[in-house]
């Protein structure tokens, strides 16, 4: 049951593509895995019938990945992408822990951040990347800036929703006990928004996958995102949709293992939501 | 001795303003058991409130033991209608809270816990969870949490209001029971049910709405310690129907002025 919920949700909210999904999910779900196949054949099907060059058989794409996945430009490509998301990502999530309990908590701090989080939630943020390429140059700085722009605001907005949906009956009940600052924080405030927490940095987990693509792509330099790019313009579609299914397989995967932890910590000590 | 001296209470909400409380004056001697009953509406839960120190009265005093309460306090502690336990917190951690909110080490805290859930009935759930216990066990809980801190006063907000009519009986003599034997608490009780009342009080106070205010106190004329076949007694299904009678008049006439209420803003549409 748990594991077809996780799935279903994996598949609605953070892969579009059949095959992308295809790696990770093989080996331990049938039903999935047989859909994967399915979505593979008529891929392969619709491919050899030559409906259009940008769409080749994914027998093709596999043999181009074969190729391409062990290739060093590959390799590197992928170290650098994968460092940029590893530097970001931690500091992100513990800042936008912090920064949402502290908007919860603090009503002054959420109208002074309130309008910064809802503006990068709804600005296209890859109209900005340019900018904090002219402000950081063409390094890895830059990506990890544009990651942590990515990655920040949703965890901030869920930490600080949890905070908000505290039950109030239960602060009435720690008032009454004359409750302090820190024992309400430590057993009613973080409980409560613990699981929305959660969900903010899974979805942290996709979207730093995504802004470090969109701004390599976008600088076209280096990593993964410069290598779609690199590909894209030379019109080589078969290493182009490898590169894609790579990185898919990578987003699931990681959500994937978000869902364990997630999953094992709430056995122990969370209430069932 | 809790000693309500005048108290009124306006809420105002959006411009307009309700008249929860008016002139409410009675006393809670030391040690009595009191229950609080009236009709919806009547203010009683939002008195308790106020002698929790949770709402402040727009005028009057409420004074405990001669001190004005201007807030919570080590002294009093409430017992919840929906019992507001913590979902992710165990048996034992919830019993420990009040402890705990005053810094008493975590063994000598569960001790005391341990204690107070023995008495309630609940050894052996000290590590359940309140989601995996009846809604009886969990208000035993909420019982046990506020005895743990031994506090002088124990106000109780209908504690047994959300509970099965077999379970609440259950309940109400447990408490009865609990209360004889422990050492005598000043207990204010809020309740809908006169017999739940008249068997677990010294004392009612009858309420009546629009404004809140007290129509009636009552002195329950049986000794303690009292037993549980009392509920049977001719002596008290005799006392509990006149003021049950007492309350349904009440509500009646509650009810006609606000369908006469309904009328009048009926016209004006």
């Amino acid at each position: 049951m748990a594991e077809t919920r996780v799935a279903a949700e994996v598949a609605t909210t953070e892969t579009p593509g059949a095959a992308r999904r295809m790696i990770a999910w093989l080996a331990r779900y049938r039903v999935q895995t047989l859909g994967l196949i399915l979505g593979a054949v008529i891929w392969e099907v619709v491919g050899r019938a030559g409906v259009s060059p940008a769409l080749p058989p994914i027998s093709a794409v596999i043999d181009a990945g074969r190729e391409l996945w062990s290739s060093e430009r590959f390799l590197d490509a992928l170290q650098v992408t994968a460092s940029s998301i590893l530097i970001a990502f931690p500091p992100s999530v513990i800042l936008g822990v912090t920064l949402g309990l502290l908007m919860g908590l603090i009503r002054p701090i959420e109208w002074v951040l309130r309008p910064y989080i809802n503006l990068t939630l709804s600005l296209p943020l890859v109209a900005i990347i340019p900018i904090i390429l002219l402000i950081f140059g063409l390094s890895q700085t830059t990506i990890v800036v544009v990651i942590v722009l990515y990655v920040l605001p949703v965890v901030m907005v869920n930490t600080f929703s949890g905070v908000r949906s505290t039950d109030s009956d239960l602060l009435e009940m720690a008032t009454t006990f004359n409750a302090g600052r820190w024992l309400t924080l430590r057993r009613i405030v973080i409980p409560s928004a613990r699981a929305l927490t959660l969900a903010g940095i899974r979805i942290g987990v996709g979207r730093s996958i995504t802004g470090g693509i969109v701004a390599e792509q976008v600088i076209g330099a280096f990593g993964l995102g410069g290598l779609v790019q690199r590909l894209g313009g030379a019109f080589a579609v078969e290493p182009l949709y490898a590169v894609i299914i790579f990185i898919g397989a990578v987003g699931v995967a990681s959500l994937a293992l978000i869902n364990r932890i997630e999953r094992k910590y709430q056995m122990r000590d969370v209430w069932p939501v | 001795m809790i000693e309500v001296k005048g108290v009124s209470k306006v809420f105002s909400r959006g411009g307009k303003s309700f008249e929860a409380l008016r002139d409410v004056t009675f006393g809670v001697g030391t040690g009595r058991f009191t229950s609080l009953i009236g009709p919806s509406g009547c203010g009683k839960t939002t008195l308790l409130k106020m002698m929790a120190g949770l709402i402040r009265p727009s005028s009057g005093v409420i004074e405990i033991e001669g001190k004005e309460v201007t807030g919570s306090g080590p002294d009093r502690a409430l017992v919840f209608q929906n019992f507001v336990l913590l979902p992710w917190a165990d048996v034992l951690t919830n019993t420990a809270f009040g402890l705990e909110a005053r810094g008493v080490p975590k063994k000598a805290r569960e001790e005391v816990a341990r204690s107070r859930l023995a008495q309630v009935g609940l050894t052996g759930f000290e590590h359940h969870y309140p989601h995996e216990l009846s809604g009886g066990m969990q208000q035993r809980v909420g019982i046990a949490r506020a005895l743990a801190v031994e506090p002088d006063t124990l106000l109780m907000d209908e504690p047994f209001g959300s509970l099965d009519t077999i379970t609440r009986h259950v309940m109400q003599h447990d408490l009865l029971r609990l209360w004889q034997e422990t050492a005598t608490k000043t207990t204010v009780f809020v309740t809908h049910s006169m017999e739940e009342a008249t068997l677990l009080s010294d004392q009612v106070v009858i309420m009546d709405t629009r404004p809140g205010r007290v129509a009636q106190i009552v002195e329950v004329p049986f000794p303690r310690p009292r037993q549980v076949g009392l509920t049977d007694s001719p002596a008290f299904l005799e006392f509990t129907a006149e003021m049950s009678k007492l309350l349904e008049r009440m509500q009646r006439i509650d009810m006609a002025i606000e369908a006469k209420i309904d009328a009048e803003v009926g016209d004006d549409g």
